[in-house]
């Protein structure tokens, strides 16, 4: 059980570390940024991230809707990733 | 005739993609089909005894998407499973949404529990980094998987962060009694097609991104309802389940990739309950009771060096622990941890081939008193389309 403890204190440690990082990263409403960046800070959150290049439009319009509805998007946020897939894909 | 033919051909064959392309527009309804395949080979040694090997999982899951228009969405996937030489097929979900506006989309019919992140988000193959779940989830699972009803989600911005949440009715869970198999007697049972009482389960999850750069979620999970069947010793028996999840995911250049860390914990509560084992040589079943508690913990990291080039950005490390205890005093009573290590390697973004060790310690669970040491590796692949 002594390594159960080892390894979650590593771990602990290193989410309260990291958290305290990204917390003097910029901050900025996801109304100021562009699909490009919203594209690269939330696709990669469950699975990696899919290339505008992997699907035509058409596509990625069916795929803006699910992910909006499985992965919890916001609608700000949809509408812009999938405008940014759809202009360089 | 021939240079006519010929002439028309050429025609056809500089133009026509031009004269068709006039006419095509996209539909306003869209139908996809993805999902994924996988399989692997497992090696398992249980203590000192002849290993296990074999191939395993051989999984087909199709996914349906069909979207109606920008609000109406249907989705549904089948999973065909080979196992023991027979095929299995699986119904993971299917169900409608409907965007209600802005901050509500509404779902009915079977779909993932957003209990915690990992069974709705996690667990398939292709996203999944190790090739085993962590304890506590799958067959004999402590969190629900899915469940048939009706569910509201959406999410909002709140400051420079955002928040999203999910609330749902399903049919409850069942109990196990004695009468039923008195191995698992305390048990919950989350596939419920017909509900086993007029009770249905509420369960929600409200998760929180408080970073602008959406780099960590954290979340609260419940699931509440009654598990007897109505009518029976049972019917009081009430089944309340909570989990914390915690996710932080980031390319970070001074480190020259990606670090991704997940972890979530399960606790399930069942009220007390009487139930009957015979022992040898009993004529008459004696009654039992035990304090129905089960926990799981599992905490993963993985970094794949994606600012690297050529070969190495494709390659990623992971490293997960998991526990699991189950009651004391139940028949399936069991207490294990479970450290798993991998590397894999990506040929494309939901295309992976996976390599990894592990070592699970555990002492009871079913039909099993001492203590076991179970050594494991895995080479799987899955692959998205
Ligand atoms: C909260 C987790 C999560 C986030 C964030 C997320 N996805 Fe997904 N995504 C999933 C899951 C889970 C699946 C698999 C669905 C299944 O097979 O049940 C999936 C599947 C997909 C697929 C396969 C086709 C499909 O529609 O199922 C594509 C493409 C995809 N995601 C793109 C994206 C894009 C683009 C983004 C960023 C806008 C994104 N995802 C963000 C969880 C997420």
């Amino acid at each position: 059980m002594n390594k159960i403890k080892i390894i979650s204190g590593i771990i602990a440690v290193m989410i309260l570390t990291i958290t305290l990082y990204s917390c003097t990263a910029q901050r900025a409403a996801a109304s100021k940024k562009s699909g490009a960046q919203l594209w690269g800070e939330n696709c990669i959150r469950c699975h990696n991230i899919p290339s505008p290049g992997d699907y035509n439009d058409v596509d990625w319009e069916t795929i803006g809707l699910h992910m909006r509805i499985r992965a919890n998007l916001t609608e700000e946020e949809i509408v812009k990733i999938v405008e940014f897939m759809k202009t360089v894909n | 005739m021939r240079t006519i033919a010929a002439a028309g051909l050429l025609f056809l064959l500089f133009f026509g993609p031009d004269i068709f392309a006039q006419d095509f527009k996209p539909s306003k309804t869209q139908f996809m089909i993805r999902g994924y395949g996988h399989s692997g080979l497992n090696y398992e040694k249980v203590n000192d005894e002849d290993p296990d090997v074999s191939y395993v999982g051989a999984t087909f899951a199709p996914m349906f998407l069909f979207k109606h228009s920008d609000r109406l969405l249907f989705e549904a996937e089948l999973e065909f499973e080979l196992e023991d030489g027979e095929v299995k097929v699986g119904f993971e979900y299917a169900n409608f949404n409907y965007v209600l506006n802005k901050y509500i989309t509404a779902r009915a019919g079977k779909f993932l529990l957003p209990f915690g992140t990992f069974m709705e988000r996690l667990h398939p193959a292709w996203i999944n980094r190790l090739s085993t779940l962590p304890l506590g989830f799958g067959h004999d699972g402590v969190a629900p998987s899915s469940g048939i009803g009706v569910e509201l989600r959406g999410s909002a911005p709140i400051g420079s962060g955002k928040i999203n949440y999910s609330l749902y009715m399903i049919n409850g869970p069942v109990l196990v009694t004695s009468a039923m198999d008195p191995e698992e007697a305390g048990m919950l049972r989350f596939e419920n097609f017909e509900d086993n009482n007029g009770n249905k389960a509420v369960g929600g999850r409200l998760g929180v991104l408080p970073l602008s750069n959406s780099s960590v979620e954290l979340g609260v999970s419940f699931y509440n309802g009654l598990a007897g069947n109505t009518g029976s010793q049972y019917e009081n028996v009430a089944a309340s389940l909570y989990a914390l999840d915690f996710s932080y995911v980031k390319q970070i250049s001074a480190i020259k990739g990606i670090l991704d860390i997940k972890a979530q914990y399960t606790q399930s509560n069942v009220s007390d309950a009487n139930y009957y084992e015979m022992a040898p040589g009993d004529t008459i079943p004696v009654s039992y009771t035990f304090a129905n508690t089960s926990n799981a913990y599992f905490a993963q990291l993985s970094y794949r060096p994606s600012m690297a080039s050529g070969f190495i950005k494709n390659v990623e490390i992971v490293g997960r622990y998991s526990t699991l205890a189950t009651p004391e005093g139940a028949e399936w009573e069991q207490e294990a941890s479970q450290f798993a290590i991998g590397v894999n390697y990506w040929l494309s973004w939901r295309s992976v081939l996976k390599f990894s060790y592990q070592i699970t310690e555990s002492v009871g669970g079913h039909g099993n008193t001492g203590a076991n040491t179970t050594k494991g590796m895995f080479a799987h692949w899955a692959l998205g389309f």
